[in-house]
């Protein structure tokens, strides 16, 4: 897995297409620290301060007819690792979920947002280069980015109600690494099936 | 109204007469009658053209979606792999880059225009 870390970048789906139009490099992964442009569909604002996880991945080729199941795939990935990473991680440091939030469990709203306890946690934006033509069509790159909010200890007023992160939610850090490798590894399991 | 026409390298001779409410098409020995409420499919099937038209350069929508933006305007001259529009579709962004280089003939879609997979978005010259 190669990944290139950035300590800020404007946005990371931005940097990964840039590279991936000279060279497209499946499994490249793009990281910053910090978005200063990031970005969702129609182009609404991501808020991307330090301490969130924002990165994009380079894919490999996909068909035309699967396009749409990469972002389902990636949601039930995230999901997935949000999930499995914390009973473990409860044996070494106990967990005391805020509020009433006893059942952890991230909810998909499909196919590209994950919520946690009713609040966005997680962002997911499939972006695909597509040549066409008169008789025919075909996939250049496709990129995926990911927002998800970790270690955002508060968010602005604005987005307070409709915003959440890991920390907020366990009332604890969480390691983005770890979070990162496992998603990745996660998406190419499940991306094999698909891709070329 | 007699033609003659050439597929393939196979010359049909065809001919079109009206005939009561609708029109006879005479192909060869063949003949086919459209009238109001018969579906033209039927014929077009038979007789076989070629799907593809390889003279023709046009950009066509890879998957159904909206427009989101268009990049390129009549008259410019766009390259190979020149990013000519945007398409959302199914909740991703997807830019739409061109297999041909040559001038824009005709844009056929607006910004917000919803579109079909297959409609003709650009024909170039």
């Amino acid at each position: 897995m190669k990944v290139i870390y950035f300590k800020t970048l404007p946005s990371t789906s931005q940097k990964a297409k840039e590279i991936a139009k000279e060279k497209p490099e499946p499994w490249l992964v793009i990281v910053a620290e910090e978005q200063t442009a990031g970005y969702g569909r129609k182009q609404a604002i991501w808020y991307s301060p330090l301490g969130g996880l924002y990165f994009s991945v380079v894919l490999p080729k996909s068909k035309i007819e699967d396009l749409q199941t990469l972002t389902i795939l990636a949601a039930f990935v995230i999901a997935k690792v949000i999930k499995d990473y914390y009973p473990a991680s409860l044996y070494s440091q106990p967990i005391q979920p805020k509020k009433d939030n006893l059942s952890f469990e991230p909810v998909i709203k499909l196919p590209n947002d994950i919520y946690l306890n009713n609040k966005k946690v997680c962002g997911i934006l499939t972006e695909n280069v597509i040549g066409a033509s008169t008789s025919s069509a075909s996939v250049r790159f496709s990129v995926i980015g990911i927002g998800l909010n970790t270690n955002i200890k508060e968010f602005p007023k604005e987005l307070q109600e409709t915003a959440t992160s890991l920390k907020i939610e366990l009332g604890k850090t969480v390691n983005n690494s770890e979070l990162l490798q496992k998603i990745v590894r996660g998406l190419k399991e499940q991306l094999k099936t698909i891709s070329e | 109204m007699k033609l003659k026409l050439k597929i393939k390298g196979k010359e049909y001779q065809v001919e079109i007469l009206e005939e009561g409410n609708g029109v006879k098409i005479k192909i060869g020995n063949k003949e086919f009658f459209f009238g109001e409420k018969e579906k033209e499919e039927i014929a077009v099937a038979q007789v076989s053209f070629p799907k593809r038209n390889f003279s023709k350069k046009e950009i066509k929508a890879p998957i159904a979606g909206i427009i989101s933006e268009i990049l390129v305007k009549e008259g410019d001259f766009i390259k190979r792999e020149q990013k000519v529009l945007l398409l959302s579709s199914m909740k991703m962004e997807n830019e739409i880059v061109s297999d041909f280089e040559g001038r824009i003939k005709e844009i056929l879609v607006k910004k917000n225009q919803e579109v079909r997979e297959g409609d003709t978005l650009i024909i170039l010259e």
